[in-house]
């Protein structure tokens, strides 16, 4: 399986003269099965392609079950594709690394640390170690974390009260906050949001929108932003691709749309898209009208 | 009737007075059955008086445990009289193989940890585990005393393979509780596999097995009475089997209640302990 898909790229490679940049993510013909012994496998997704450039902003969308977090779990390397593969920075991987951050939907944050502890976390266990740091240099390299983590939570909105406080005292917005603090310190590459904003109320939603977008703009990391809300998806992002079934129940779902979304403020503009992707995500059934979110101020 | 309501509402008082009302009635019908079988009987030795208890526990606090530290018993101060006396080195002996079996279940807990982190350990120990699970342990008893002898091993080796599978199931099942999403996160912060290990799984389980642990104290104790009765020269059990011989009432009532009062202590301790440590954790 992989020479044939290695072979293909560099065919593709040599056929095309045009360089474009070297795709960040390349998701090639994928497809997913999940199968239980003594029972039909049951397919997720059926040859999806894709290629994702640095300093994207993409959104995920479809209906639930079509394997929105199937696709960001395979980029994460959760998971493995049944056939074909996914090639983070040209080279396949068999389990999570740094180069992704991710922040889920729910567990989001290590209940039994307090904020500034959850956010210096990464950079206290790549650095100093299994065994903690009780020396001088060490303690003094751990302050240096705190401190950089106190600049994070700032930037998220937080105050420093906050950081000795443990998760389950804030409250979900501020948690989700927290949690993309504690994957940026880390300066991933690609950050990966499993429906990061789904459990929140519609007044702390759009206002993690608004900070999630100005720290793309900031930052260049390229985002995944996995959603079932088509508004949030054409708002946030700069290309959305909705995920749907063009088969029968049982072929699993494939790329239906795949759009680049201009940064516009013109409202009028910002619907129609909107209303491309309900269309083609939500056929048949109106718009989800259950979440009304602000859009970002640009 | 509104007593068998679910929204009924008793006030603090009546909750108070329900909560003491069975030990009040213990209490007083057993002194007065004690009482009137004392008027008949003078020398009852079934259900002795409180006075008898009395003394029967200062006896067994300081009377000496032995003949040599009974020479020397009558110059001796109090606290010297207690250390020596047979509460004291029962206490002693029993709480020695108590925690000797505690330290050798902090193991079982690693080993569950394990089995529910690495697949390969898992599938190499679950089967096992879950086999000796359900061996009755005191049906090795007799296998224990053969192969370990009669002397402190057989005592802790029951013990151990009375409780050890159960604390390696809890950990097993509690480390295969706690999210995926806390794992992959741990892989996407540059965690290795001990660092997600011990730093995020054992940290975040670890109120719930001491919890597990708590909860099978009364399992513990009772493997541990079970050795001390059969074969044991000293100990709390051993002490109370001896005196069933002389129908010592007077001494065991007292022994029983001193042994609930000590599970009772270390339980709350446990517990105490545990929600010092652990500020953050949730109780479900």
């Amino acid at each position: 399986m992989t020479p044939v898909a290695t072979a293909q790229t560099l065919l593709d490679e040599k056929t095309e003269p045009v360089s474009i940049a070297p795709a960040l993510i390349c998701i090639q013909d994928v497809l997913v099965e999940y199968g239980q012994p003594g029972k039909p496998p049951k397919r997720i997704l059926n040859g999806v392609s894709l290629d994702i450039q640095p300093g994207e902003f993409i959104s995920i969308v479809g209906q639930t079950g079509c394997g929105k977090s199937t696709l960001l779990r395979l980029v994460l390397a959760e998971e493995m594709p049944t056939r074909g593969q996914v090639l983070v920075e040209g080279s396949p991987r068999r389990q999570p690394d740094r180069r992704c951050g991710y922040v889920p939907q729910k567990y989001s944050l290590f209940p039994d640390r307090t904020v500034l502890e959850n956010i210096t976390f990464g950079l206290e266990v790549t650095e100093v170690g299994v065994f903690g740091g009780f020396s001088p240099a060490r303690r003094k390299l751990r302050r240096e974390f705190q401190s950089e983590a106190i600049g994070y939570l700032r930037r998220m909105g937080l105050r420093e009260s906050d950081a000795s406080k443990y998760p389950h005292q804030l409250s979900g917005g501020m948690q989700q906050r927290v949690a993309i603090a504690q994957a940026l310190i880390m300066r991933p590459k690609i950050l990966l949001m499993d429906e990061a904003f789904s459990a929140l109320d519609p007044g702390t939603r759009s206002g993690m929108q608004r900070l999630i977008k100005d720290l793309w703009r900031e930052t260049g990391t390229t985002i995944l932003f996995v959603t079932h809300n088509p508004r949030e998806a054409v708002i946030l992002a700069t290309r959305v691709i909705a995920l749907g079934r063009t088969g029968g129940d049982d072929e699993g779902a494939n790329i239906v749309l795949d759009l680049s979304v201009p940064d516009t403020n013109d409202e009028l503009k910002i619907a129609s898209f909107i209303q491309r992707v309900e269309q083609t995500t939500f056929p048949g059934s109106g718009a989800e009208s259950d979440e009304v979110t602000g859009a970002p101020e640009a | 009737m509104s007593v068998l309501q679910i929204h009924a509402h008793p006030s603090r008082t009546t909750v108070w007075i329900l909560s003491w009302f069975l030990f009040a009635t213990g209490i007083v019908s057993y002194f007065s059955v004690s009482r009137d079988r004392h008027r008949e009987n003078p020398d009852d030795r079934v259900m002795p008086t409180l006075r008898q208890m009395g003394q029967g526990f200062v006896d067994a606090a300081l009377k000496p445990a032995d003949d040599e530290a009974a020479a020397n018993a009558s110059q001796q101060s109090l606290v010297a009289r207690v250390r020596n006396g047979m509460l004291w080195k029962d206490t002693m002996a029993t709480g020695r193989r108590f925690l000797i079996s505690m330290a050798l279940l902090f193991p079982a807990v690693l080993l569950g940890l394990h089995m529910g982190m690495f697949p390969y350990v898992g599938s190499f120990f679950q089967r096992f585990v879950l086999f000796f699970d359900k061996i009755v342990a005191l049906s090795l008893l007799p296998i224990l005393f053969i192969a370990f002898g009669i002397d402190e091993l057989a005592k802790v080796m029951l013990i151990v393979v009375g409780v050890a599978p159960t604390i390696i199931l809890d950990a097993f099942n509690l480390t295969r509780s706690v999210p995926k999403e806390q794992i992959v996160k741990g892989f996407t912060l540059g965690a290795a596999d001990f660092s997600i290990t011990y730093r995020i799984v054992l940290k975040q389980i670890w109120p719930r097995v001491l919890n597990s642990i708590r909860l099978n104290l009364k399992s513990v104790m009772l493997f541990l009475f079970a050795g001390e009765m059969i074969a044991s020269t000293d100990g709390l059990a051993y002490r109370i089997a001896l005196l069933r011989r002389h129908m010592g009432m007077d001494t065991i009532i007292p022994y029983v209640l001193w042994v609930a009062l000590l599970l009772f202590l270390v339980d709350f301790g446990m517990r105490t302990l545990n929600r010092k440590l652990h500020p953050w954790f949730q109780e479900a």
